[in-house]
């Protein structure tokens, strides 16, 4: 293979799609709760529908209560076996389907959320790697499972540095337009928080703030290129970014958010839970060993392709 | 550990998904608008209003039976529908006000106790943004519409 391939498509543990398939059927169930709830009360206004290009693509139906609360229930189904990694392909590619409706129906009354490209990339993606031996416990890698978990790790990337783009694109081509305006305070004010209303009379600290924002977005690419503890600081760092555009403006883009975890050594999981399982067994005994399981090592334990 | 091998064409498709994907995504950043979505632009804030523009908080309002003039909160939770939805139909509401039907039914279904609503306002809260501060300005009407029975 290539480095441009490999690149695409590393070596990758498959344990890491198990965990994550589960961590994303959790996530879709309470992103239909919490965060894009509002088909079936939406599909009451048909006056109001003003369908999404791909609806009329596909030729979807007209949304209605009926089938909201239908892709309710089929989400719901295939969730709870995506979160058991049972059938991983029909029960995956089924929620992704519904679960793509449902945003699809969401987004079709005017407002458009763009923090769920990660997410609609997970749920469509995670099924083509198919069942993981031992799920959890897996000790495979794959190619297959390389290619998903980069592919999400694309996606997360590109939620960032393609929003900078279309800044640059709104500004007319100019990198200094956005940052140099009033965004920050304009959003604030249509948003009042405690904080951003602390902030409001700082206009300097806001326009930093700006600046400092979109040059993280311009270099996100970077982060596709970094391992280790150079990886785990630009997680904390978007992270912390997430957490602070929320305590300002109440904009938590957590669909984006759990999707960072594909750059996370999740295959590690069983093997910890296993061996602190096992040693507090063994010092219930009293016959303690310092530690009875190995982790595994090499490909499994990387953080990040 | 051990490897699950993969075919040629295995690895070939998927490298070439992802190409596809990421330039769908790049031509949506550069000329598509939201209704492309999800190959559309990121562009959630991201416009550049100037220092000294304004800036339009919509509201709709309400009459209740009771003769009481309510702020009706938009969103899922109080009135099912959220207040950017609102923002990107405010045309239409302007043409045919009947269409705040979908606040009114929605906020009465999740208010089961309080007094009927008679009446319903669009408005937008309009403030000036001064060296990047806040300043109050009008509050403007653009549509009512009295509940049918």
């Amino acid at each position: 293979m290539g480095a441009v391939t490999r690149w695409f498509a590393p070596e990758l543990p498959e344990a890491r799609i198990a965990v994550l398939r589960s961590v994303i059927a959790i996530f879709v169930l309470l992103d239909v709760h919490l965060m894009v709830t509002d088909p079936p009360s939406l599909s009451l206004h048909p006056d109001l529908y003003r369908p999404l290009t791909v609806a009329g693509w596909l030729h979807l139906p007209a949304p209605s209560p009926a089938l909201a609360w239908a892709l309710y229930a089929v989400i719901w189904v295939s969730a709870l076996l995506g979160i058991a990694n049972r059938l991983p392909r029909l029960a995956g590619w089924t929620l992704a389907a519904a679960f793509t409706w449902w945003l699809t129906i969401g987004f079709s009354y005017g407002k458009v959320d763009h923090d769920h490209l990660a997410l609609v990339v997970a749920v469509w993606l995670l099924p083509t790697v198919g069942p993981a031996a031992g799920r959890w416990r897996s000790s495979t890698t794959s190619v297959a499972a390389g290619w998903v978990l980069r592919c999400i790790q694309i996606a997360v990337v590109s939620t960032y540095v393609l929003s900078a783009l279309n800044k640059i694109r709104n500004g007319d081509w100019s990198y200094r337009t956005w940052p140099e305006s009033a965004i920050l305070t304009w959003a604030i004010v249509r948003r009042p928080h405690q904080l951003g209303l602390w902030l409001l009379p700082h206009p300097e600290l806001l326009r930093g703030m700006q600046w400092l924002s979109i040059i993280a977005e311009t270099c996100s690419p970077v982060i596709l290129w970094l391992r280790g503890r150079a990886l785990l600081a630009a997680a904390v760092f978007w992270l912390g970014f997430h957490a602070f555009t929320f305590a300002l403006l109440g904009i938590h883009f957590l669909p984006t958010v759990v999707c960072w975890l594909a750059f996370a050594p999740l295959e590690r999981l069983a093997p910890w839970w296993r061996g602190r399982r096992l040693r507090r067994r063994a010092l219930r005994r009293g016959t303690a060993e310092p530690n009875p399981v190995e982790v595994p090592v090499g490909g499994a334990a990387r953080m990040g392709p | 550990m051990t490897t699950r091998p993969i075919r040629r064409s295995g690895v070939a498709w998927r490298v070439a998904v992802s190409v596809v994907v990421v330039v769908l995504l790049v031509n949506g950043t550069l000329r598509m608008t939201d209704a492309a979505w999800p190959f559309g632009p990121m562009s959630q804030y991201a416009f550049a209003p100037a220092p000294d523009s304004e800036v339009a908080i919509t509201r709709v309002e309400g009459r209740l039976a009771d003769g009481r003039r309510i702020d009706l909160e938009l969103n899922p939770w109080s009135s099912g529908i959220r207040r950017a939805d609102v923002e990107a139909q405010i045309p239409q509401i302007e043409a045919r006000p009947e269409l705040l039907r979908a606040v009114q039914q929605g906020w009465a279904r999740r208010h089961p106790t309080e007094p009927p609503l008679t009446e319903l306002w669009l408005c937008q809260e309009w403030h000036r943004l001064s060296d990047r501060t806040w300043q109050p300005v009008r509050t403007v009407t653009l549509a009512s519409w009295k509940v049918d029975r």
